[in-house]
């Protein structure tokens, strides 16, 4: 083999480690779909409980939103190799969603909700949880996410009460649905794009 | 000049590199998964991870779900240890070549 060829071949050795490398990490990219489902949700449940009052909009909701979210994430699972990374941020958005649940439940209980500590709540663990998770992905896009929901929380404790809901209704249309969307499409042309190599 | 640093030949093969590419950023993987990335048939691909295992680059794991038996790879410390190794001696065997 000329010396010309044996560098190729090496060359070629290391684009095939880097493609199998991105197709192993790719696995832990596909998630746009629960941002924009429990985008839905939210409205959902404001939603309903705006029409009816209904004090079980919220938790009857969520928990339908939480176990399709396992439902779903169970068959994933099944076509995709666990990674590191991926029980990360699955443990992260678990444990936000569940403290979410017990706080915001237990206060709604015990009868001291309130639109601003509702809406404070809910934005600033979003806030968090997006940050978290924009630091363990590098993704600065979503930590622009986190600023919103950051945002939201400030105004939920120092804005009028008239544009709160408004103003949470467009975070969550942006950093939910709208964000869910774009990585739906960048997940669907990041499958198009990888191939078999070996 | 420098000697150059020989390739290890049980990572060489494309099909096994591509198996521990893959398999260095996942915990766990289906054979049905490796199939899936790799495009390989059932005989070749059984055939080269058994090389790995043997070379105690991978570790196996046999189980049934739901009552279908699954076959599971993951890398063992020595197969990354190794990966990285071949890693380090391909960019220096490139040198320059590369940017």
């Amino acid at each position: 083999m000329t010396a010309n060829a044996e560098e190729l071949e090496l060359k070629d050795r290391l684009s095939l480690i880097e493609s199998m490398i991105a197709e192993g990490r790719r696995t832990t990219q596909s998630y746009g779909w629960t941002f924009v489902l429990w985008g839905v949700a939210y409205y959902v449940a404001i939603l309903w409980a705006g029409l009816s009052h209904g004090y079980l909009a919220w938790p009857v909701t969520m928990t339908c939103a939480a176990l399709l979210t396992a439902i779903l994430c169970m068959g994933r699972r099944c076509s995709h190799p666990p990674t590191t990374t991926g029980r990360a941020l699955g443990a992260l958005w678990s444990g936000a969603g569940i403290s979410m649940f017990i706080v915001l439940f237990s206060l709604g209980y015990s009868g001291k909700m309130g639109l601003h500590i509702f809406v404070a709540v809910i934005c600033g663990m979003l806030g968090s949880v997006n940050a978290s998770s924009s630091m363990i992905l590098k993704w600065k896009l979503q930590f622009a996410c986190a600023l919103v929901w950051w945002a939201t929380t400030i105004y939920a404790c120092f804005g009028k009460g008239n544009y709160l809901m408004t103003v949470f209704l467009a975070a969550t249309f942006l950093c939910q649905i709208a964000f869910g969307i774009y990585l739906m499409i960048r997940e669907a042309r990041a499958r198009r794009q990888g191939g078999n190599h070996a | 000049m420098p000697e150059l640093p020989e390739l290890n030949p049980v990572i060489h093969g494309k099909l096994r590199l591509a198996l521990l590419s893959l398999l260095v950023g996942v915990e766990e993987a289906e054979f049905t998964w490796l199939r899936s990335k790799t495009g390989s048939t059932d005989g070749n691909l059984g055939a080269q991870l058994l090389k790995l295992e043997e070379a105690g680059y991978v570790a196996v794991e046999k189980k049934f779900v739901q009552r279908k038996p699954q076959t599971l790879y993951r890398m063992t410390e020595a197969g990354r240890q190794a990966f990285i190794e071949y890693v380090q001696s391909l960019k220096q065997m490139l040198g320059g070549a590369i940017g």
